[in-house]
């Protein structure tokens, strides 16, 4: 009994210092950056935890550099200035590279192409982005999203209004406050899915856009793993399996419609 | 020790922590693209200034109303009183604003042009349930004595109320409710989810642009500051002011 109850706990002993040692010796977790609002790519499971395409896409990336990923949930406006100041190490989050960004962060090679489409509301004149920039139009844009980029660039007569969430811009559009929301075709897709009679959508992109990983500007080194990553993994078909399981219905409408929206 | 050397002395001691914080942060500071943004940032300093004392004005009218009606004798009336300040005081300002532009301005098809009146009029509301409370402190706070001795010389109820009762009650309310004025200067700042261009909206916006973040918002801090500080001297000029006739 008592030579058992040694051996238990030099056995106890054993695994914490094999424990212990494994932990010590283990690769720096990646600090991955998203906002947890943008479904399928981006959300959390009932249970709250992280979940998604960009959260498979993220694992994915931590096992092809052998690092675990811990998963940082931060407001979109927020991922550049949390990337520059070193608390993450890369923003996985439906981030379109612009011109505008990249003066402030580095990208990867994209890894989806998609582009700006429009939510109208129901009753609205507007029938494509031609017409949005006109006295009297109200136009609702997410902030920090190229849509309010892309309105503070082109709109110079229309009311803009800026939203902190997408479903705030969705609402207005509903509603009827707003003429159109500028949103990415995906999510128009979504909304309009949900809200069919009081919204149109104007899916064929008016101005395309590629998602890509965010760096910090000089982590060459990271960026060239992540670009390596991103090629094996569309080689092996990891794109395709994520669009299947999360997907699967957009990708044929949109194939069907002959509209870009691909990985 | 004179007073204003020891607020000298803790506010130097203050530049100093914060300056060791900063300099311990190493940052690449980014002024200059900010600076382009000065116009914003001036613009929704003087929105913030406009839709606060709108709704300083309305939350004291209000609060002034409801105070009265939570003293009042009729049941009812002291009902109403009392579930407008519960229900205000016991939930949030940010679902109070969702709710009063998305469901009440919209169940009334009040237009996108109104944002800015309603989101004023829910802040006015919001800052008003708290007033009550404050106000019907300080009206309680006089003894009913001086109600039934005022009524003995001869004094209608309403005189007794203005001329006795008021005055009193005021010098007694007035620091908590310039904290309240405080407040509602700051809470301001939640109508920026309503796409209401004032102070807060600017350097979100700003912070958007530029991914400056501490750029864009250490001048909103020193901003609202400006605000608020004028306002706490006022109060302490009032009060001194008050005690010297109630001498």
């Amino acid at each position: 009994m008592v030579s058992g109850r040694a051996s238990i706990v030099r056995a106890a002993w054993l695994l914490a210092v094999v424990v212990g040692g494994v932990v010590a010796h283990a690769a720096e977790p990646l600090r991955v950056g998203m906002e947890l609002s943008y479904p399928p790519f981006e959300m959390t499971n009932p249970q709250g935890r992280p979940a998604g395409v960009s959260v498979k896409l993220a694992e994915a990336l931590g096992g092809h550099l052998g690092r675990p990923v811990v998963i940082e949930n931060i407001a979109f406006d927020g991922l550049i200035p949390a990337l520059k100041a070193g608390h993450i190490d890369c923003v996985i989050s439906s981030m379109t590279a612009t011109p505008e960004r990249a003066k402030s962060i580095a990208f990867s090679e994209p890894y989806l192409k998609t582009g700006l489409a429009l939510l109208i509301a129901k009753r609205s004149p507007v029938q494509s982005a031609a017409d949005l920039d006109s006295p009297g139009r109200v136009v609702a844009v997410k902030q920090g999203t190229t849509g309010q980029q892309w309105a503070a660039a082109s709109l110079k007569q229309a009311r803009v209004l800026v939203l902190d969430t997408e479903s705030a811009a969705v609402l207005e559009v509903i509603q009827g406050r707003a003429d159109a929301f500028v949103y990415d075709s995906m999510s128009v897709y979504t909304n309009h899915k949900k809200q069919p009679g009081k919204t149109r959508a104007a899916l064929a992109p008016f101005r395309e856009e590629s998602w890509a990983v965010g760096l910090r500007q000089g982590n060459d080194e990271l960026r060239r793993d992540v670009n390596e990553f991103l090629e094996t993994f569309r080689a092996d078909g990891g794109f395709e399996k994520l669009g299947d399981e999360f997907l699967a219905e957009q990708k044929a409408y949109f194939k069907d419609h002959a509209i870009p929206f691909y990985f | 020790m004179p007073r204003w050397l020891a607020h000298l002395i803790v506010l130097a001691l203050l530049a100093a922590a914060c300056g060791w914080a900063f300099a311990s942060l190493d940052m690449t500071w980014n002024w200059g693209v900010v600076w382009e943004y000065r116009q914003a940032f001036w613009k929704g300093w003087w929105t913030t200034l406009g839709l606060a004392l709108a709704a300083l004005l309305a939350s004291s009218l209000i609060g002034l109303a409801a105070a009265v009606m939570l003293r009042s004798r009729f049941a009812l009336v002291e009902a109403v009183a009392r579930v407008y300040v519960e229900l205000i005081r016991g939930t949030p300002l940010l679902v109070q604003l969702l709710v009063g532009w998305y469901v009440v301005a919209a169940a009334l098809h009040v237009g996108t042009g109104y944002r800015t009146a309603v989101g004023v009029l829910v802040l006015a509301m919001f800052s008003g349930a708290y007033m009550a409370e404050i106000f019907r402190g300080g009206l309680d706070a006089i003894p009913k004595a001086q109600v039934d001795s005022a009524r003995a010389i001869g004094l209608t109820r309403w005189q007794a109320f203005r001329l006795v009762i008021f005055p009193q009650a005021v010098r007694i309310v007035l620091p908590a409710v310039a904290g309240q004025l405080v407040s509602l200067i700051k809470d301001s700042s939640l109508l920026s989810v309503l796409s209401i261009g004032e102070f807060t909206f600017a350097a979100r916006n700003v912070n958007s642009a530029t991914y400056s973040t501490l750029e864009s918002y250490l001048p909103l801090a020193a901003g609202y500051l400006a605000l608020t500080l004028p306002l706490s001297a006022l109060s302490r000029w009032l009060e001194r002011r008050f005690r010297y006739e109630a001498a």
